[in-house]
């Protein structure tokens, strides 16, 4: 694949920014270094910061309890004393954030997983049996909150068939379950589930009915034999499968000198430490 | 006129205070992944032997991982146990794989509203949270499904956490076990008051003991008025390497070296040797890790740089 003259992360960033929706409130969770930063947090707040200069102004992010921080003012690092002192209109206990996933306030849950099933089911808890865990990660965090509670999760990964998974070891977060009708609902769930996972590769949604996991869009470059290469199932495609539309002049402009000019972003450097997303 | 009465002294060393940990029993630790964890409470624990502790939480790291590697503990509770952008705690990781530690799945919100359930006088506290996942299926330990009285609606039973102990970090204490926090702090923390409050008895280590008056004159930054603390213990950069809201940074260099130290039980063993057991008191410890490095951990000094 030839140079197209915009990074994966840009390209990531511009895709997520056009799932946002004015008004809404999109939680991000802060605490990891490298590749997987710019996934779970560099991504989502750059993306975040897109959609309000393009087209959602009053979209309010959250990073745990700081709540409508200022995005033209990224900290510059990630020690506690910068974290503190990020500029925002409102930092609350955090379990006062974190309820209101349950009151249903929160409209976007950016999440990420180790392994994630055909119908959005996710785990980061163990590899493995639960009990006798081959590999054991570090627990639920707030991952089950958000996908019991949020309007519906959004999930940045890298494509890989490891991640994508035709069973999860454990259910951390949960999608569509087995995908049968109302499943969610008859658990007694009250969030929507996973909306959308943006990934290295493509674009996926999930079909209305079966509740499975579809390859909505597949980025310039990249075929659908690619996808399914790198999926540990037997991955859907929509039938109205379409190219990503690639960032813009206009979008590459606002992310390059506005949003992320220093890489803080979508280079890590917020964390001191520089990373990128490697295809 | 009458002179007054004495009034209880809450105020203790640590030596003591960590006496009042008996083995066997439930300790909840507060804090959050590498943030203000009372880690001289838990080096002073583990110099004193505890054993087959359950410890509970709502988001550990160190503090669970040292006290897992040194063998005092055989159950954890919490929704994650890691170092952050330092990778995972290895000691946590080894002995759930064994077998030798058994983890019992939370979510943040499913343990913070067992503390809260507890604080609050309840014995139990419904949440949807934990539905159809696998807290549901293989975690069903001190929860129960149930359907709401009013509406029907399916919910989970959490049972409340009343613990032992509580052990929280927190800013300045008086003698009489008034703890006060700072104003400006992380917010992740205020969790550690309803960790206090779910105790049967409560242990807060404080960066500074202040004056009575001090504390008269800022009464709102008071978040356990004395009667609900069993003992306050003075331990100056007591979260370390851990991160103190705006009084120090946490140490990067020494999570690296600990996370490096953790690769196998030998290593961290050398670890224990030399950064537990090797310093004898707290002030060892600080003396160990150096002014300069300190001073580097303080440089904003609380205020804005």
């Amino acid at each position: 694949m030839s140079s197209p003259g915009y990074t994966i992360a840009e390209l990531l960033t511009v895709v997520t920014a056009r799932e946002l929706r004015d008004g809404e409130v999109g939680f991000v969770g802060i605490g990891t270094g490298g590749e997987a930063f710019i996934l779970a947090v560099g991504i989502p707040a750059a993306a975040m910061r897109l959609a309000q200069l393009t087209h959602a102004p009053n979209f309010v992010p959250m990073f745990g309890p700081i709540i409508d921080a200022d995005l033209r003012r990224i900290p510059k690092s990630m020690a506690e004393h910068d974290l503190i002192y990020w500029p925002s209109k409102c930092q609350i206990p955090l379990d006062d954030a974190l309820d209101m996933f349950k009151r249903g306030k929160i409209d976007v849950g950016f999440i990420s997983g180790t392994q994630i099933d055909r119908y959005g089911n996710i785990n980061i808890v163990v590899i493995g049996d639960y009990r006798r865990p081959k590999v054991r990660l570090v627990g639920c965090l707030a991952q089950t909150d958000h996908c019991a509670h949020a309007g519906r999760t959004i999930s940045i990964i890298k494509h890989a068939k490891r991640t994508l998974v035709e069973k999860v070891d454990f259910i951390s977060g949960v999608g569509f379950l087995d995908g049968s009708p109302d499943a969610r609902k008859r658990a007694g769930l009250r969030g929507g589930g996973p909306a959308k996972l943006i990934t290295t590769l493509c674009v996926m949604g999930f079909h209305p009915e079966t509740h499975e996991m579809q390859v909505e869009s597949v980025h310039p470059g990249v075929s659908v034999d690619d996808v399914r290469a790198n999926t540990g199932f037997d991955v859907q495609v929509a039938p109205d499968l379409r190219d990503t539309v690639p960032p813009t002049e206009e979008e590459l402009k606002l992310i390059r000198e506005v949003i992320d000019p220093k890489g803080m972003l979508l280079r890590a450097l917020w964390t001191g430490q520089e990373a990128t997303i490697g295809v | 006129m009458n002179k007054e009465l004495e009034r209880q002294v809450k105020l203790t060393s640590l030596t003591d205070a960590v006496g009042l940990v008996e083995n066997g029993s439930t300790v909840a630790i507060g804090g959050s992944i590498i943030r203000r964890h009372p880690m001289a409470f838990v080096r002073e624990m583990i110099r004193q032997g505890k054993k087959d502790l359950r410890l509970i939480g709502w988001n550990n790291g160190a503090d669970f991982d040292m006290l897992i590697g040194a063998g005092c503990t055989n159950k954890v509770e919490t929704a994650y146990v890691g170092l952050s952008m330092f990778g995972m705690a290895l000691n946590f990781r080894r002995a759930v794989e064994s077998g030798a530690v058994t983890m019992v799945e939370h979510s943040e919100t499913t343990a913070i509203d067992r503390f809260k359930a507890a604080a609050s006088g309840l014995t139990f506290i419904p949440s949807k949270t934990p539905l159809a996942s696998g807290m549901e299926t293989e975690c069903v330990e001190n929860s129960v499904h149930i359907k709401c009285p009013f509406t029907g609606e399916d919910y989970i039973a959490l049972q409340a956490w009343t613990p032992d102990v509580a052990v929280v970090h927190m800013h300045m204490a008086d003698r009489y076990g008034n703890i006060l926090l700072d104003n400006r702090r992380m917010m992740d923390n205020e969790i550690d008051v309803f960790i206090a409050k779910s105790a049967k008895k409560v242990i807060v280590t404080v960066e500074q003991i202040v004056s009575e008056e001090y504390v008269y004159e800022n009464p709102h930054l008071n978040v356990l008025p004395k009667c609900w603390v069993d003992a306050v213990v003075e331990t100056p950069y007591g979260a370390h390497p851990g991160s103190c809201d705006t009084r120090y940074d946490y140490d990067a260099q020494h999570f690296e070296l600990y996370r490096e130290m953790s690769r196998t039980a030998e290593t961290f063993k050398g670890y224990l040797d030399e950064w537990v057991y090797g310093c004898k008191t707290e002030m060892d410890y600080l003396n160990k890790i150096g002014i300069a490095r300190l001073l580097e951990l303080t440089r904003a000094r609380g205020v804005r740089s």
